[in-house]
């Protein structure tokens, strides 16, 4: 069997259509499931100069697979230039910046308007999808 | 405690330069054969506090009062400066990966500039080599150091490659951090503190055409992690703090002084204006 796992499993559901399923096509569409416990959280942190998901990102740092991944050395390699950008590419929010600590113009607290992102990976440390 | 007082070297324009940005780097102000011998010494003293080279008249003499850095030193915290009592040296064996950002413990967060963080490179430092790295205007942005420890790379950050002898001051509340080494290398740098004994006046170099109502106040060419013009008025207030002017100090909000803009004649709200406004 060849192809995508939605592909897969129409092709299983013409083989019981035509009564040629056995339990080995089971079994090689099963090891095309990704397993939960062989992913790990990515984190995306995103530091951007509003509260806006299309605001410019000022920040970056990113964990995947497990491990702090190399910073970028200018902003023209940050991974992402605004959140939306990283939600298109599978990101999910899991934090908003915190907006107890952004209404106090006489006191600013570290780089501001801090969104963090998810997304699960592979252990391994090159995995982690497309994008950054 | 040895004091100390010479020229100052810096001008208006240079020392609101250092109340914007919170460093000044002094490139290779040191000469080699102090850098080696200064290596020398790190090299055979490997303690983190090699505190008794501050003893060592050839130390004192060429690098804590370098004319050029002393010059800067004298211009910010004013005559009579006190020497450093305490050498940190943060030799590293490179590569690295880089350091949590973080401001030093005991930073305050102020417009006052009571003592001045110096670091003194005595080997030149590539960017392979992990120099320090700080973030300019950082001095005015609150935050405590265990809630930086996730920041990764930051739009302006400015990594303080430098070739040796080469001497950089700071507020002492300026984020920084070790920056990522590449290459198999001893990374050594000395960081001290000078500390002020008087108050303050406007006693460096004075720039006569130096407009205190005009000038550019605003930090350029990075973000500033802050509500808009609040980094002129961070600025505006230090300089006015080191002028001695501090009572002086105040602001009235909208497009006032101390706001970047292209303003006929003068801003309104500036405080020295004789009239309301």
């Amino acid at each position: 069997m060849n192809g995508d796992l939605h592909g897969l499993v129409e092709e299983c559901i013409d083989r019981l259509d035509r009564g040629a399923l056995e339990a080995d096509h089971l079994r090689e569409l099963l090891a095309q499931i990704p397993r939960a416990d062989n992913l790990v959280q990515d984190l995306l942190y995103l530091q951007c100069s509003t509260t806006s998901v299309t605001s410019q990102v000022l920040g970056v740092q990113f964990i995947s697979g497990g491990q702090v991944q190399p910073e970028p050395d200018s902003v023209a390699d940050f991974p992402y230039q605004s959140v939306l950008e990283a939600m298109r590419d599978g990101w999910r929010v899991v934090q908003f910046p915190n907006m107890a600590l952004l209404l106090d113009e006489e006191r600013t607290y570290g780089l501001g308007c801090e969104f963090i992102l998810e997304r699960r990976s592979n252990s391994n440390p090159q995995g982690g999808g497309t994008g950054c | 405690m040895l004091t100390h007082d010479c020229p100052a070297t810096l001008t208006d324009t240079e020392v609101l330069e250092f109340c914007k940005n919170g460093y000044l780097m002094l490139p290779g102000v040191v000469g080699e054969e102090i850098n080696q011998r200064t290596l020398a010494y790190t090299n055979a003293n490997t303690n983190h506090e090699p505190t008794e080279i501050i003893q060592e008249p050839w130390f004192r003499d060429e690098v804590l009062l370098n004319p050029a850095v002393a010059g800067a030193v004298r211009s910010l915290l004013g005559a009579h400066f006190a020497l450093p009592n305490l050498m940190s040296s943060h030799r590293m064996e490179t590569p690295a990966p880089a350091q949590g950002w973080h401001r030093d413990g005991g930073s305050h967060y102020t417009h006052e500039l009571h003592y001045l963080q110096v670091f003194y490179l005595p080997q030149t430092c590539t960017d392979d080599m992990g120099p320090t790295e700080v973030l300019p205007g950082s001095h005015f942005l609150f935050a405590t150091s265990p809630t930086m420890g996730h920041y990764g790379a930051i739009q302006g950050m400015v990594k303080t490659s430098a070739p040796a002898g080469s001497v950089f001051l700071t507020v002492y509340s300026i984020w920084h951090r070790r920056g990522a080494s590449r290459i198999p290398s001893v990374r050594q740098l000395l960081k001290y503190n000078y500390w002020r004994t008087t108050p303050p006046t406007r006693d460096w170099r004075i720039e006569a055409d130096f407009d205190l109502a005009n000038a550019p106040y605003h930090l350029s060419g990075a973000p500033t992690f802050r509500p808009q013009f609040r980094d002129s008025r961070d600025s505006a207030r230090m300089f006015f703090w080191l002028c001695g002017m501090d009572d002086k100090f105040r602001t009235m909000g909208g497009q006032g002084w101390p706001m970047p803009a292209k303003f006929e004649e003068r801003p309104y709200g500036y405080p020295l204006a004789p009239e309301r406004v």
